[in-house]
């Protein structure tokens, strides 16, 4: 099959470069609770507001040939079913990859509510479930369900929106939810069910989504464990009679020639403050297991961008420069396109793409990268035809 | 608050006089050509009720009506998503998005709302209802009982407003039906507005809900004198509670040119829509009648009559106490400008409420 590649739409504001966080495009700079910035230009009430800047990237990662983007979703981000609904209108093939975890919605409202989507957007909804990432946190979201008790009720929650898609009636007795003689009502009904993203890296996690995803989303993690962690959901999916897929959400930064990239990266890490430097030392406090293992293979401490290469082109400290998920490819056109296809010789079969700045960046990995990744694809007089 | 005007988005199909039967326009039943053959259809599968609704929502604009309520219909479109679909539609009209308490976490929900606010200039409301009957709350898969509806309502608002509300001390609450810790907005989604929240409901208990806890309380239709009554009872209960309270009212509206045209495209509405309607087409109040529209727009009554008479049914409603109207009429695309053009001017024109802008 083809390789689908999606973009990230940054809902966590942005900077204009990974070299400096200022200025900064929309309206919350980290750290920076009192300050509002509705639109670009100097700061002031002008009647536009965040989502206008997250629609043209929208637009550009749509014209630039991504299939869609990611909205991430997190306790200071603003909530990815309105963006996808404001952004319905205003885009033609962008699909809308919303994040959410269980306990966000009924699963009877997150089915009308995804049919409603995908009728006002000509099918184009789909999920990456988060089955919870966990700690104190759970319960800032007004969730009261523990960690391992998050992945049945995932389970539950997707047997149920299943089982109502098509207009039931359906009845489920679950430990998490009771419904009786249930369904969406026509026309919901005639919409494509969601492809479903599924991300968590515990046992847990993978019981869960050998059930009911489509792919199995991993961050990026060293090649080798990320191969046998994608050969571990594959047998467990297998044993349960289905086919998973599996994806890649990762961080590029792709210039004309690898200097260059490096450049940039190290520009970045340069500029970084200490006080940060010193809390990525010391990182640790949450539940996510993978976040755990993305760290492994760095250095205890770090001192240089140079400490943080894992593997040829893998860089592990973009979440010093952004926030979020740390581990990226940075290299030349060529070498990050070379790097995107031995993710796929080891299993991937899709990618969620991001740099910063989203909107130019889509647009030069679109034109630049894209183009250069083979997939499956093995012989150039194969690929010249397909 | 000034008087305000609130227009209806048809969320399950909307119907026209002269042919009642609920469609949803622009979308294509089956798969079968629509017309004869011998005459082309250039739509295709290109378009689907969605495309209308982003219609009523700009008419409703255009018009000058200053809401537009998108009304929970179990067999329509989800609200939330009409809402955000709609938002960039619309300049000034505030987005009243009916919904219930069981639709899940208050605390997304107040997310979902701080995203709106920031994204429309804070032109989100909330509408909560306490929902269909126990049968039909199983099929949404919400156990909680009768008695505890209203009581489910009050802690989902008063969670949401606690966390939007929370800068800069974080916000912590348990309930019955909701818990949070720590909880609250930073960052760009600090210090927004709650969505006001509308409440409704006939009863004691409603009532006083209300008058502790919503910013307007929405009345179903009935004659000016029995609203006035229950406007009394609500302000008394708020007066207890030490607040004030807006008062709406859910009304349809049949408006024509003359008496005689709106009584007559009435009665054939009525005939082609409901079969047990027949013969009660007699009005409860001045010009108002029962159950007319039920169920194509949905409030309890509608006003019949020409356009002097509804309006001056309007400006009664209004001594009556009323503030903020919300209205409907089939089909809702046409009827958002007839009413913009032939009844509010007259009413604003009269209304002594209305805040001169």
């Amino acid at each position: 099959m083809a390789i689908d590649f999606f973009w990230r739409i940054p809902t966590h504001g942005e900077p204009s470069s990974h070299r400096s966080r200022t200025p900064y495009r929309g309206d919350w700079p980290p750290g920076d609770n009192a300050q509002r910035k509705p639109g670009l230009a100097g700061g002031g009430a002008d009647g536009f507001s965040y989502v206008e800047y997250l629609t043209q990237i929208a637009q550009a990662a749509e014209i630039s040939g991504f299939q869609g983007g990611l909205i991430p979703s997190f306790p200071m981000t603003d909530e990815p079913w309105v963006i996808s609904a404001f952004l319905a209108r205003d885009t033609k093939t962008f699909r809308f990859m919303i994040p959410f975890q269980p306990g966000f919605l009924s699963p009877v409202t997150a089915a009308r509510m995804t049919a409603s989507l995908q009728r006002a957007t000509g099918g184009r909804a789909l999920y990456n479930v988060i089955p919870g990432g966990g700690g104190p946190q759970q319960l800032w979201w007004g969730d009261p369900v523990a960690h391992d008790d998050r992945y049945g009720r995932t389970t539950e929650f997707l047997d149920v929106l299943r089982g109502i898609w098509k207009g039931g009636p359906f009845t489920y007795r679950g430990r998490f939810y009771q419904i009786e003689d249930a369904g969406l009502p026509f026309p919901l009904t005639e919409e494509e069910y969601p492809e479903i993203y599924f991300s968590g890296s515990s046992d847990a996690a993978l019981a869960s989504a050998s059930k009911h995803a489509d792919f199995y989303l991993s961050w990026l993690e060293p090649f080798d464990q990320l191969r046998d962690k994608f050969d571990r959901v594959k047998q467990r999916t297998a044993a349960l009679g289905r086919k998973i897929k599996c994806a890649v959400r990762v961080d590029v930064v792709a210039r004309p020639t690898e200097e260059e990239a490096w450049d940039e990266v190290r520009t970045g890490f340069d500029r970084i403050d200490k006080a940060t430097l010193e809390r990525f030392n010391s990182r640790g406090g949450s539940e996510s297991v993978g976040a755990a293992r993305q760290s492994r293979n760095r250095p205890a401490t770090v001192t240089s961008y140079k400490d943080l290469i894992i593997e040829p082109n893998v860089w592990s400290g973009f979440g010093l420069l952004r926030g979020g998920q740390t581990n990226g490819i940075v290299g030349s056109y060529d070498q990050v396109a070379q790097r995107l296809d031995q993710l796929v010789e080891l299993g991937a079969d899709a990618f969620i793409l991001a740099s910063t700045p989203h909107l130019e960046e889509a647009y030069r990995v679109g034109e630049e990268v894209l183009p250069l990744v083979r997939g499956h694809v093995t012989t150039p007089a194969l690929r010249a035809v397909g | 608050m000034s008087t305000e005007f609130i227009w209806q988005l048809p969320t399950s199909g909307d119907g026209r006089y002269g042919n009642a039967k609920k469609q949803r326009r622009g979308e294509r039943a089956s798969s079968a050509h629509p017309y004869s053959e011998g005459v082309t259809d250039p739509r295709g599968r290109a378009f689907n009720y969605f495309d209308y609704l982003h219609q009523v929502a700009r008419a409703a604009d255009l018009a000058g009506f200053d809401g537009i309520r998108i009304p929970e219909d179990p067999l329509g479109d989800e609200p939330w998503i009409v809402a955000g679909y709609v938002a960039q539609a619309s300049r000034r009209l505030k987005l009243l998005t009916e919904f219930e308490a069981s639709r899940g976490s208050s605390v997304y929900a107040a997310k979902n709302a701080v995203t709106f606010q920031r994204y429309t200039q804070e032109r989100f409301a909330w509408q909560i209802s306490v929902g269909p009957s126990a049968a039909q709350r199983a099929a949404l898969g919400d156990s909680v009982e009768d008695a505890d509806l209203l009581a489910r309502i009050e802690e989902f608002v008063t969670v949401a407003r606690g966390v939007i509300g929370s800068s800069p001390s974080p916000f912590s609450f348990k309930g019955r039906f909701f818990e949070v810790a720590n909880g609250g907005f930073q960052g760009p989604l600090a210090n927004h507005k709650a969505p006001e929240v509308y409440l409704s409901g006939e009863s004691e208990e409603a009532l006083r809900l209300s008058a502790r806890f919503a910013d307007i309380h929405v009345f179903d239709a009935a004659p000016a004198e029995d609203l006035a009554r229950r406007v009394g009872t609500l302000r008394s209960f708020a007066a207890q509670a030490g607040r004030t309270i807006g008062v709406g009212l859910r009304v349809d509206v049949v408006a024509r040119e003359s008496e005689k045209e709106a009584v007559f495209d009435a009665r054939r509405f009525a005939e082609q829509s409901s079969s047990q309607w027949a013969g009660r087409d007699v009005p409860v109040g001045k010009n108002l009648w029962e159950g007319l529209s039920k169920d194509s727009a949905g409030a309890a009554a509608t006003l019949v009559g020409s356009y002097q008479q509804v309006a001056q049914a309007l400006l009664e409603y209004a001594a009556a106490g009323t503030q903020s109207f919300l209205l409907s009429a089939v089909p809702h695309f046409e009827e958002s400008y007839r009413l913009g053009e032939f009844v509010l001017p007259l009413i604003r024109s009269q209304d002594t409420h209305r805040r001169v802008a």
